[in-house]
């Protein structure tokens, strides 16, 4: 990783730190600073309220010209979220071929905010459950609510 | 040749001497009145001298005489006394005659034998093994065939010899004696005389032997067969594979000729890994920074761009689900105002790298312009041009001049960009059929899921509908824009305001970035059926090699595969 990549991490870490979103914590480490631990809450008006989620970001070593790697290390019950142990979450900016420099963590940060409030189930990568959100809307809830319950308290 | 059958016939001829009828008269007995016996497996082959293939070799059977007097002591038992010799049959009349002999133990009296054949026009030699069997007479190498001079009888001999088996070799031998001379101990032999030999108390009534080594029809061996079959596959493959090479040459031609001709763009495909040369790269013009507006304009807050100024990377971009360069207004003629602005150089849109962050300083900052007009900090672009791709990091259009094109064109890149090609023709025709959609917004049924799915997003994309991520409005002005994106996203949103007519309402220009991105997204898309198996495959590629899923379609394809298929792919190009 180049100087370049490490002081700009460094740079849009300081940014997060000033600009976090609500019910977000970074854990940042020096040695390793490509690899961030976010603790963050479910949103308040989400099926997921009450859950305490642990999500990795993994900046590749050509950061900031790939996208940083977004993966849930809690379980959760989520059509943009992959049902396994990689929990690895892949649309809108955070595709390769969307990705554009300029692109910022903190709004990948603001991304999964809203993507825990709203699925989009159109860009689904877990088309089960993206089904069941458009289509039962309850049993989706009651699911969600359920895994947040059992994994993610 | 092996002989496929051997008959043996009762004939009657009249005698030479005294008429001088010709062949013609040589009449085959009826098998009702006499001998005719018919052998077809219980045959071997023990030498194939003097035969060529498909003839029958015929004639008069006879029992060669034996010269010691031992051996005519062991014929005794064998061979009655007045078989036919070849003193029972006209002399020098040129009749050919087969040889028939029982297999005497003693080889002295088998060479005896055979060297008294020799001396007769003997076109086959007829042996068989005295004793009760039925089977079939051991085969050409064994023991019992050997005659103590290593096998060379088999060669010496101008004529095949062929073994029957035991049983039917003591008949033939008893008829022999029948059929030798007066026939009239012979069954019917009155009848016979009285019926065919009329005229002369001395016309012959004797055994015929034919012996048949395979009709010309019948199939060669089943090595020349193999052999056929063999070299025909050989030419089959041959011809395939020099037909697909020249295919695929000419594919190869065809697909430089694009990119020369600026249709294809290789990277944007996601085909191929471009990086730009040094020398283009020097090419790029340096300038120093100079804001665009007053500087006291220059704010945080991100003055929204006149889009005429902004850069024209969406006239001449590369359309992300197609690869086509759509044709730009004169490109060049764009740069060329640029370049004749000197000696202030044009003023530009972007108050900050967009790869380190950092701002411009004005006058100050060195800054490297890219063709499409984005400026960036050269030690921040130029490794990545130089290493990483050819594409602008912002826009995503190529850097490279107009007809550069990779020095080597692979088979793989070639059916990359025939497959894109085909899936966008797919979609196309896909979106001409439900042109009449268009106008009212679709509604998705999940009866269908992705059919509809990718017609519907293609549609969105063509016709650029502003499109939410999300679905509930009231998200739209939940969600602040970030301060800093702000500036950033002004170019963008200037460029997508050009291309969209004035539809972007007040709503929308919050999410006008998430819903960019979507709709960059759908298009990017469309042309994948299964759009949601595709993005969960991808993410998982991107997971597992902790990388961006752009892999080099050479070497990932090359080294995942055995070396089998390698070098089928090797011979016939284009097979998957």
């Amino acid at each position: 990783m180049s100087a370049g990549a490490k002081k700009r991490i460094m740079r849009e870490y300081g940014e997060c730190m000033a600009d976090m979103p609500p019910g977000m914590k970074i854990n940042f480490d020096e040695k390793n600073m490509t690899e961030w631990e976010i603790h963050m809450d479910g949103p308040e008006d989400s099926m997921y309220a009450g859950g305490h989620f642990l999500l990795k970001i993994m900046f590749p070593s050509e950061y900031p010209f790939k996208p940083p790697v977004v993966s849930f290390k809690t379980k959760i019950y989520h059509p943009n979220v992959s049902n396994d142990d990689k929990g690895s979450m892949c649309l809108g900016l955070l595709r390769p071929d969307e990705w554009k420099p300029p692109n910022k963590v903190v709004s990948v940060l603001r991304l999964i905010q809203t993507l825990l409030t709203e699925p989009n189930a159109d860009d689904a990568i877990e088309p089960s459950i993206a089904n069941e959100y458009k289509e039962n809307r309850k049993e989706f809830e009651k699911n969600a609510k359920d895994w947040v319950k059992r994994y993610a308290k | 040749m092996a002989a496929q059958s051997i008959g043996v016939f009762t004939i009657a001829f009249p005698d030479p001497t005294t008429l001088s009828h010709s062949n013609n008269d040589l009449v085959t007995l009826p098998p009702t009145v006499s001998f005719r016996l018919s052998l077809e497996n219980n045959i071997r082959t023990l030498s194939t001298n003097g035969v060529s293939k498909g003839s029958t070799p015929h004639g008069l059977l006879y029992v060669p005489s034996l010269q010691s007097d031992d051996c005519k002591d062991i014929e005794k038992q064998h061979v009655p006394n007045n078989v036919t010799r070849v003193d029972d049959l006209p002399h020098n009349m040129g009749y050919s005659l087969v040889a028939f002999a029982p297999w005497l133990k003693q080889p002295k009296c088998i060479q005896q034998y055979l060297a008294s054949a020799r001396n007769q026009p003997t076109k086959a030699f007829i042996v068989y093994q005295p004793g009760n069997s039925t089977d079939v007479p051991p085969p050409m190498n064994d023991p019992s065939w050997g005659l103590g001079d290593g096998g060379s009888w088999k060669r010496a001999n101008p004529f095949p010899v062929y073994a029957i088996s035991s049983i039917y070799g003591a008949i033939v031998m008893k008829e022999l004696k029948l059929y030798s001379g007066n026939v009239t101990e012979a069954p019917y032999g009155n009848t016979l005389l009285s019926i065919y030999n009329p005229s002369s108390p001395t016309d012959y009534i004797r055994l015929w032997a034919t012996v048949n080594t395979g009709s010309g029809t019948e199939l060669p061996s089943l090595w020349v067969f193999l052999v056929i079959v063999l070299g025909l596959l050989i030419a089959i493959v041959g011809a395939t594979s020099f037909f697909m090479h020249l295919v695929q040459r000419r594919r190869r031609n065809d697909l430089r000729q694009r990119i020369v001709n600026g249709e294809v763009d290789l990277e944007a495909l996601g085909i191929k890994r471009l990086t730009v040369p040094r020398e283009y790269l020097e090419q790029m013009p340096l300038h120093t920074y100079v804001p665009r507006c007053e500087p006291s304009e220059v704010e945080k807050e991100g003055v929204p761009d006149d889009p005429r100024t902004s850069p024209p990377d969406t006239s001449s971009a590369v359309r992300a689900d197609t690869g086509l360069k759509t044709p730009a207004p004169l490109p060049s003629n764009a740069h060329a105002s640029a370049d004749m602005a000197p000696p202030a150089p044009s003023a530009f849109s972007q108050p900050t790298c967009p790869i380190c962050l950092d701002d411009f300083e004005p006058s100050a900052t060195q800054v490297r312009e890219l063709p499409c007009r984005h400026i960036f900090h050269p030690d921040c672009v130029d490794t990545f041009l130089l290493s990483n791709s050819s594409l602008c990091p912002m826009c995503k259009t190529s850097v490279l001049p107009a007809g550069s094109c990779p020095a080597k064109i692979t088979n793989v890149m070639v059916r990359r960009e025939r497959m894109i090609r085909r899936m966008r023709e797919r979609s196309t025709a896909n979106q001409g059929s439900t042109g009449g959609q268009t106008g009212h917004s679709p509604v998705f049924t999940s009866s269908h899921p992705w059919p509809l799915g990718s017609i519907r997003s293609h549609i969105g994309g063509a016709i650029r509908q502003p499109r939410r991520v999300f679905s509930a409005p009231e998200r739209s002005t939940a969600v602040p824009v970030p301060m800093e994106m702000g500036r950033v996203d002004d170019v963008n949103r200037a460029l997508d305001e050009e291309a969209r007519p004035a539809t972007a309402g007040a709503t929308q220009t919050s999410t006008i970035q998430q819903a960019d991105t979507r709709s960059h997204c759908e298009e990017e898309t469309a042309h994948i059926p299964n759009r949601r198996e595709w993005a969960r495959l991808r993410a998982l590629a991107l997971l597992g090699h902790g990388q961006a899923p752009f892999v080099d379609v050479e070497e990932g394809e090359a080294d995942r595969r055995p070396a089998w298929r390698r070098g089928l792919r090797r011979m016939f190009p284009g097979f998957r």
